[in-house]
């Protein structure tokens, strides 16, 4: 038996087709209806990996509050935000609220595929120790591709799927200009300019919040970004 | 025609005002003036009729010969210098002959002045003196006559002829000057006063003419000191009084004209005299003709208290602001017996009527100059007024419909303005709230419906996903394949108008820090070079750092947007030019290209979301929502500037301004 992923989507079509897909590619998926018969199930028992829509049925934070929920329940529980909604506002709030990662809904499954199997690795690897060939240092940053961790100094940045992908494209090759289409197609995202933007503003934040000297991403104006070698 | 010009205009009503008053004062000054001329006919009346009563030596009715006083001793010598003081009241004799009479304290002195161009000349003794000029000269002593001629053949002292016997009283002889000129010939003579004379006839003939000199006896008539003192009983003070004959010589004055003496204060000036004249005492005759020394007043007023009734006459006053007012009333019943003329001089008419002018012209003044300063006030205040709403109505409207910052914060100005122009404002203000939401509505209308769209979206995309791993027959690939492209198409066109809201608010989040704009042009320029592929990339810069405060990614976003616009209508072997320019209180970017004008119909709305200049997509392509210069918009509004578009003056491209103030600085801290 695959590992357990519960859905929690108030479209019945859209669920149905996500549950089985996803039990094609392997894993043993449950789809729930409203946030009230997801929290029944999961008082009973918690799947390996959540992923939950924003607006559920007559509640139009429900998502939120699940995923408030079950982080209260489980530090680790990987949680994917799989939504409608696209604003910037939101997919902070999504993403402050602790989950893994926020999804628009015109995601493809296959990339939704690839997303949750780079999560479930990612907590493989946390597990085991790290290897010495996948891990990039650059400093006091220290990437672990496997553990799809970033630490600097030792502490750990909290960066989303998305991010870490980001940060590894630039990385990887230091003083290399990446523009924003290289980004985009490492970090599997298909959205506009202005994301990116953010998404690098984001990024900055947090290594600003841990070491608040930092600026290793600087901006190319008019071409893209580039890590400070 | 302003609306402040047009309430002064309306203002210029109150100019009614002053002109009613004047015409009042006018009126008042002419019943003051009336109510006077008869106080002062009534007491004419009164003292004829006493003078009449008191047997008086009134002057007798019909003609008279008047005798002048005069001033200095006469030299008898036949020239006129002496009598140069009395000409202008010389008597008429005959059809061209003057006679004046003059006396003093011992003689009575004649002057004949005869004008005639052709003499015949004989002595007073020849025999044919009757044929040749002379004059007679006729005097009357009580009843008796006695007539001389006096006739000369040369210039030089004359003897005159008696003409009847002697009698008793009369001289004998008469002696007289005749001196003559080309124009004509003067006698000149004398009588002892002591003979009494009571009447005199003089008779001229001319040799010219046929007619017969014609006697025309006339008593004498002198100014009688007697009847002055007369009439000085009668007198009020400040009164003049005349009498005249009915010829209108003064036999008898009495009296000083000389007004009240009036306090320096009282004293009118100029402008004063002036202004009582012009405004209100048009009908005021001459002081001339009524000097007090003339000794005959021959005057149209005269004559018609002559003929039986009174009259009354102002005229102006010797002194400065004075006013004489003069009354002539017949003396006894009938007319013939001459005519008693009063005057006074009124001073207080004049002033009066000045003070009630210069009152009634201040405080219209006054008023009319509070009036203009309120109404002005008024006009001012209601044109700014109407200016603030017409400026905040325009303002909304150059901002398509949506309020700006300051109405949104201070609501529209003067909403609460209690009047007719607050009901306007709130009006507008209705008006643009709803215009406001609903440009709203439309605005985030494309955002919503791509989130609604976006289940169903996913609804479709995730089937034909699982569709893929369905048992299908070969012939359903392709279309698998159609529905899966037609669905990308579909995604992308959601994600386009969802674009636009998240790119607003991703604008509206940037945070600007302070940046060389030459290095972020520069830097886009380089990078756009290889894309530029054939087409010529020129990029001009200033030659110092252009420090802005703004947000340089967002300027190269807007930037990139131009270059993809520029890029798409430039020609294979065309030109792309970049410049930057500093301005006086930011910068300006300029990015123009070879290509084709812009049609006119597209100019005001280029910069507007889900425009498109470009032809309908290609199939397979991704259809063209034209939000690429909606971003360069909102960035350039973001930078408190502006975005603007424009045909090249020669027609050889188009360029593309983005003109940049920099972004307010945030206050750090909280």
């Amino acid at each position: 038996m695959g590992r357990s992923i519960a859905i929690v989507e108030d479209e019945p079509l859209i669920r149905a087709n996500y549950v089985e897909a996803l039990n094609r590619f392997g894993y043993d998926t449950r789809g729930y209806g409203s946030r009230h018969d997801a929290s029944t199930a999961f008082a009973m028992r918690l799947p390996e990996l959540v992923i939950i829509d924003i607006g559920l049925g007559d509640e139009p934070e429900g998502g939120f509050d699940l995923c408030r929920e079950l982080r209260a329940r489980s530090a680790t529980l990987p949680i994917i935000f799989l939504t409608a909604r696209d604003s910037d506002f939101d997919v902070i709030s999504g993403l402050r609220l602790g989950a893994d990662d926020y999804l628009s809904k015109d995601t493809s499954l296959h990339q939704l595929a690839a997303r949750i199997a780079a999560l479930f690795r990612r907590i493989e690897s946390l597990k085991a120790p790290a290897s010495s060939e996948t891990v990039i240092e650059h400093g006091p940053l220290k990437l672990e591709s496997e553990r799809m961790r970033i630490t600097w100094n030792g502490e750990e940045i909290p960066l989303t799927v998305t991010e870490f992908w980001m940060v590894h494209t630039l990385v990887r090759f230091p003083g290399h200009v990446k523009n924003r289409d290289q980004l985009m197609r490492e970090a599997e995202l298909v959205v506009d300019d202005a994301t990116i933007t953010s998404h690098i503003k984001r990024i900055r934040k947090k290594f600003i919040a841990v070491a608040p000297e930092f600026d290793g991403i600087e901006t190319v104006h008019g071409v893209g970004y580039r890590w400070r070698p | 025609m302003t609306l402040r010009r047009k309430l002064l205009l309306v203002a210029l009503c109150t100019l009614a005002l002053p002109v009613a008053g004047w015409l009042y004062v006018r009126q008042m000054e002419m019943l003051l003036r009336e109510g006077q001329a008869q106080a002062l006919e009534a007491s004419a009346r009164a003292m004829a009729r006493s003078l009449v009563v008191t047997h008086a030596p009134l002057p007798q009715g019909g003609g008279a010969w008047f005798v002048q006083e005069t001033p200095n001793p006469i030299t008898i010598d036949g020239y006129g210098d002496d009598w140069a003081p009395m000409t202008p009241w010389s008597q008429p004799l005959g059809a061209r002959g003057k006679l004046m009479l003059a006396e003093d304290g011992n003689w009575l002195y004649f002057y004949v002045d005869v004008r005639a161009t052709h003499r015949v000349r004989a002595d007073a003794g020849d025999a044919n003196v009757m044929a040749a000029d002379y004059v007679v000269l006729g005097l009357q002593v009580g009843e008796q006559q006695r007539r001389y001629l006096l006739a000369s053949a040369a210039p030089g002292p004359v003897s005159a002829r008696p003409l009847d016997p002697p009698a008793p009283g009369f001289p004998d002889l008469l002696v007289a000057q005749w001196q003559e000129d080309g124009s004509g010939y003067r006698v000149e003579g004398r009588l002892p006063r002591k003979l009494g004379i009571d009447a005199i006839d003089v008779a001229v003939h001319d040799a010219g003419s046929v007619d017969e000199p014609i006697a025309s006896w006339r008593p004498l008539l002198r100014y009688s000191p007697q009847l002055s003192d007369e009439l000085a009983q009668l007198l009020t003070e400040h009164v003049r009084a005349r009498v005249l004959s009915p010829d209108g010589w003064v036999v008898a004055r009495s009296g000083h004209l000389n007004a009240p003496v009036a306090e320096a204060s009282d004293q009118p000036g100029w402008f004063a005299s002036l202004v009582y004249r012009s405004l209100l005492a048009n009908p005021l005759e001459d002081a001339q003709p009524w000097a007090d020394e003339a000794p005959r007043m021959n005057l149209a007023d005269v004559h018609t208290a002559g003929g039986g009734g009174a009259t009354a006459l102002w005229r102006q006053g010797e002194t400065r602001g004075s006013v004489v007012l003069a009354v002539a009333v017949p003396l006894g019943g009938d007319a013939k017996d001459g005519v008693l003329l009063l005057e006074q001089a009124s001073r207080a008419v004049p002033l009066l009527a000045n003070r009630a002018l210069f009152g009634l012209l201040m405080t219209s003044f006054g008023v009319l100059l509070v009036a203009g300063l309120i109404l002005l006030t008024f006009a001012t205040r209601l044109s700014v007024r109407l200016s603030r709403l017409r400026d905040a109505a325009e303002r909304a409207q150059a901002n398509d419909g949506r309020l700006d910052g300051q109405i949104l914060f201070d609501r529209f100005p003067m909403t609460d303005a209690p009047d007719e122009i607050g009901d306007l404002a709130r009006s507008f203000e209705r008006l643009l709230d709803v215009v406001g939401g609903y440009t709203d509505y439309l605005r985030t209308l494309a955002s919503k419906l791509s989130h609604e769209l976006n289940t169903p979206l996913a609804i479709v995309k995730s089937s034909l996903d699982n569709l893929e791993h369905a048992a299908l027959p070969p012939d359903a690939a392709p279309y698998l394949a159609r529905a899966r492209d037609g669905v990308a198409r579909l995604g992308q066109l959601v994600r386009a108008m969802s674009e636009a809201s998240r790119m607003e608010r991703a604008i509206a989040a940037a945070e600007p820090e302070d940046v060389d704009l030459g290095e972020v042009v520069r830097g886009c320029a380089d990078a756009y070079r290889p894309l530029a592929g054939m087409r010529e990339l020129t990029c001009q810069l200033p030659g110092s750092p252009l420090i802005l405060h703004c947000a340089p990614e967002l300027i190269a976003q807007a930037l990139d947007k131009l270059f993809d616009n520029a890029l798409s209508f430039t020609p294979e072997h065309g030109w792309i030019r970049l410049s930057l320019r500093a301005l006086d209180d930011g910068a300006e970017i300029e990015l123009s290209n070879q290509g084709a004008p812009l049609p006119a119909a597209m100019q005001g709305r280029l910069f507007d979301s889900l425009v498109s200049l470009r032809d309908k997509a290609t199939p397979g392509d991704a259809p063209h929502l034209g939000l690429g210069l909606y971003v360069v918009r909102l960035v350039a509004e973001r930078h408190q500037g502006q975005a603007m578009a424009h045909n090249l003056a020669d027609g050889s491209g188009v360029a593309f301004v983005l003109r940049l103030h920099g972004m307010p600085r945030q206050r750090l801290g909280i």
